[in-house]
């Protein structure tokens, strides 16, 4: 029996990572062929570094990734300390329900739906061309809000409420207190938000296709890629953004987990 | 001794969705006096002590502190400071840095806050304790260093929102003596809010009895006890039989079908009353000797003494004695002049003082830890 769940356990891994397994293995392949391995090669991940459009790619993708998870992190933290202040219980829940639809809705629809609202605006002030720089990043901010919220709340839920009336009984200022401490008792939850957010914005392609313009990210020039023929750049390429992502997650997991050891033994 | 008020509250009202929380409260804290606002959870006195702290505004009334009104002063501003009920430390920062919170906040200068966090922690028995985290101290001593953070600031009034609900028995005894101790030492004015009738008569100088989010009697904890204005302070005070009398004429009282002399006078001739008799000071005596008669119908062991449940005529009387008497025994009761307080009738009238569902009132006598709004 045991020997059978760790079989099937073993089976979901290899199903979930093989395909990420062949792609990093051929990444290193000195043809491009993508059935035979000739020999080793790092090649393609050099040949990366002279492509003049990747490395813009990249740079839009880094830019839009960091401001988008900075800003999304300062509006989500204020945006959930709002939100938990909020003493009627309807009010409350509507607001939840707004904030989260960005999560939930297709990205599909989130991305044409905010293309058009975008063009439309920039009609409206006359502009030939709105997409672009502004317009990706609003998007990515957007859906990256939710993501922050979710994960500052609970920890806005677990810290004690007395503690802010404490730090202004002492003589802090609300705004004093808030620095003071509720946002050292939150910095988890803002960490992993923030993290996430960065992540999300990295590998963003549906929604960043649809706002983007002539401001192309790093999954949209892959995409284009693609279109012609595919190479094994392409490979390497995906290879350094799958190592990226798995290095944010293990951080994110790493802070989530050591916060959750400290909050039981809080407890005990 | 005449002091100055230090606190007054000017007919305070508050209301939370529509729903009454304070009304219309008068009450005038005087200068380095202990006062205890007493009350079952929901009665409005942690509301009052809130008002007081600035982190709630009055619907109505004034909030006054040494003779200027403070509505609107925003809770930083106040020369007071709180101890909460689970004493909200901040757990990210050591016991030192905890005590000099307040004294950071004002910018003091680090020999200064050195020498009055020691001093503080040296007051509440906690030298040696300063690099200590939160998380590594027993609930008595987290509650130590609220204190400490709180008088390190020298407030003029300290509010304490049931400060030791959390704490066992025998630590609860502790730091009520210490409490005390602390205030008289320091002389500032301290404002308790408990659910626990004998931590009230303990620790005040003056105690604020409230239920319904009105103050029903304010007295020392002698007046209190000895002389409730109504059903429900004599209730919630101690153990009382609360019977519905007839006073006849001044010192003369008439309740379960005989007549008894009293030290009450003032009333209306024939006015309808409430009479309390404490448990502890009705004697049981042979029937012939008796005012009174009734049969016994559960007799409980508390070891300083006996808790018997006497049944006159229907009504059921707590009666606590040192000596045994078994269940459907006939007895006669005695009970002196003294012992008889006599009540004009209230809202309260035949809500309480009466034995017959015993038990259950038991269970709620250990009234667990609430946080009220």
């Amino acid at each position: 029996m045991k020997f059978l769940s760790r079989f099937y356990i073993g089976l979901i891994l290899f199903f979930l990572y093989a395909p990420v397994l062949v792609m990093i293995v051929f990444s290193f392949n000195s043809s491009s062929s993508v059935w035979v391995f000739e020999e080793f090669s790092t090649k393609w991940y050099l040949g990366l570094l002279s492509d003049s459009t990747m490395l813009t790619a990249l740079k839009h993708t880094l830019i839009i990734a960091v401001l988008s998870a900075l800003i999304s992190t300062v509006l989500g933290t204020a945006a959930a300390v709002g939100i938990m202040a909020i003493r009627n219980k309807l009010a409350n829940r509507l607001i939840m329900g707004a904030t989260n639809i960005p999560m939930m809705n297709a990205d599909i629809v989130t991305g044409i739906s905010l293309m058009l609202l975008f063009i439309f605006i920039g009609k409206l002030f006359g502009m030939t061309e709105s997409l672009g720089f502004a317009t990706v990043l609003i998007a990515h901010i957007t859906f990256n809000l939710p993501y922050v919220i979710l994960s500052v709340m609970p920890k806005l839920k677990q810290t004690d409420a007395n503690l802010h009336e404490a730090a202004l009984d002492l003589g802090c200022t609300p705004v004093k207190a808030f620095f003071k401490v509720i946002l050292p008792s939150i910095s988890t939850g803002i960490m992993t938000g923030m993290i996430m957010a960065f992540t999300l914005s990295l590998d963003d392609f549906v929604i960043s296709y649809f706002t983007c313009g002539h401001y192309q990210t790093l999954p949209i020039i892959i995409y284009n890629m693609t279109k012609k023929s595919v190479t094994p750049d392409t490979y390497a390429l995906s290879t350094l953004i799958f190592i990226v992502i798995f290095v944010l997650l293990i951080f994110y997991n790493m802070i989530s987990s050591k916060n959750e050891a400290k909050t039981t033994k809080r407890r005990v | 001794m005449q002091k100055e008020n230090i606190v007054e509250l000017k007919d305070i009202s508050v209301a939370f969705d529509n729903e009454t929380v304070l009304d219309n409260l008068n009450l005038q804290i005087k200068d380095k006096e202990f006062i205890t606002l007493l009350g079952p959870s929901g009665c409005g006195k942690t509301t009052t002590l809130r008002l007081i702290a600035g982190f709630l505004e009055p619907n109505n009334g004034d909030v006054v502190f040494e003779g200027k009104k403070i509505n609107g002063v925003p809770a930083f501003k106040r020369q007071v400071n709180t101890i909460f009920q689970r004493y909200a430390l901040f757990p990210y920062l050591n016991v030192y840095e905890n005590v000099a919170f307040g004294l950071r906040v004002k910018k003091m200068r680090e020999a200064e806050i050195k020498e009055k966090v020691t001093e503080m922690l040296k007051l509440v028995n906690l030298s040696g304790f300063e690099k200590r985290s939160i998380d590594t101290l027993s609930g008595g001593q987290q509650q130590r260093v609220a204190i400490a953070r709180a008088i390190a600031n020298h407030p003029k009034v300290l509010l304490l929102d049931e400060p030791l609900a959390a704490l066992d028995l025998k630590l609860r005894k502790d730091m009520q003596k210490e409490l005390k101790k602390i205030q008289q030492q320091l002389g500032i004015t301290f404002i308790f809010v408990t659910h626990d009738q004998e931590e009230a008569l303990t620790m005040s100088d003056r105690v604020v009895v409230m239920d319904g989010g009105k103050i029903q009697q304010v007295g020392t904890p002698q007046d209190i006890y000895n002389e409730p204005k109504n059903a429900f302070v004599a209730d919630f005070i101690g153990e009382s039989n609360i019977v519905d009398g007839v006073m006849l004429k001044d010192y003369y009282v008439e309740f379960s079908g005989s007549k008894f002399e009293c030290l009450d006078k003032g009333f209306s001739p024939n006015e309808a009353v409430d009479v309390v008799v404490r448990p502890e000071d009705v004697d049981i005596v042979p029937i012939e000797q008796g005012m009174l008669t009734g049969i016994v119908t559960s007799v409980s062991f508390l070891g300083v003494h006996y808790e018997i449940i006497v049944d006159i005529g229907g009504f059921k009387w707590m009666i606590q004695t040192t000596d045994e008497h078994f269940v459907d025994d006939k007895v006669g009761l005695y009970i002196e002049p003294d012992a008889i307080h006599i009540m004009k009738k209230s809202e309260y009238s035949g809500l309480y003082g009466d034995y017959s569902s015993y038990s259950e009132e038991h269970d709620l006598l250990s009234e667990p830890l609430e946080v009220e709004e």
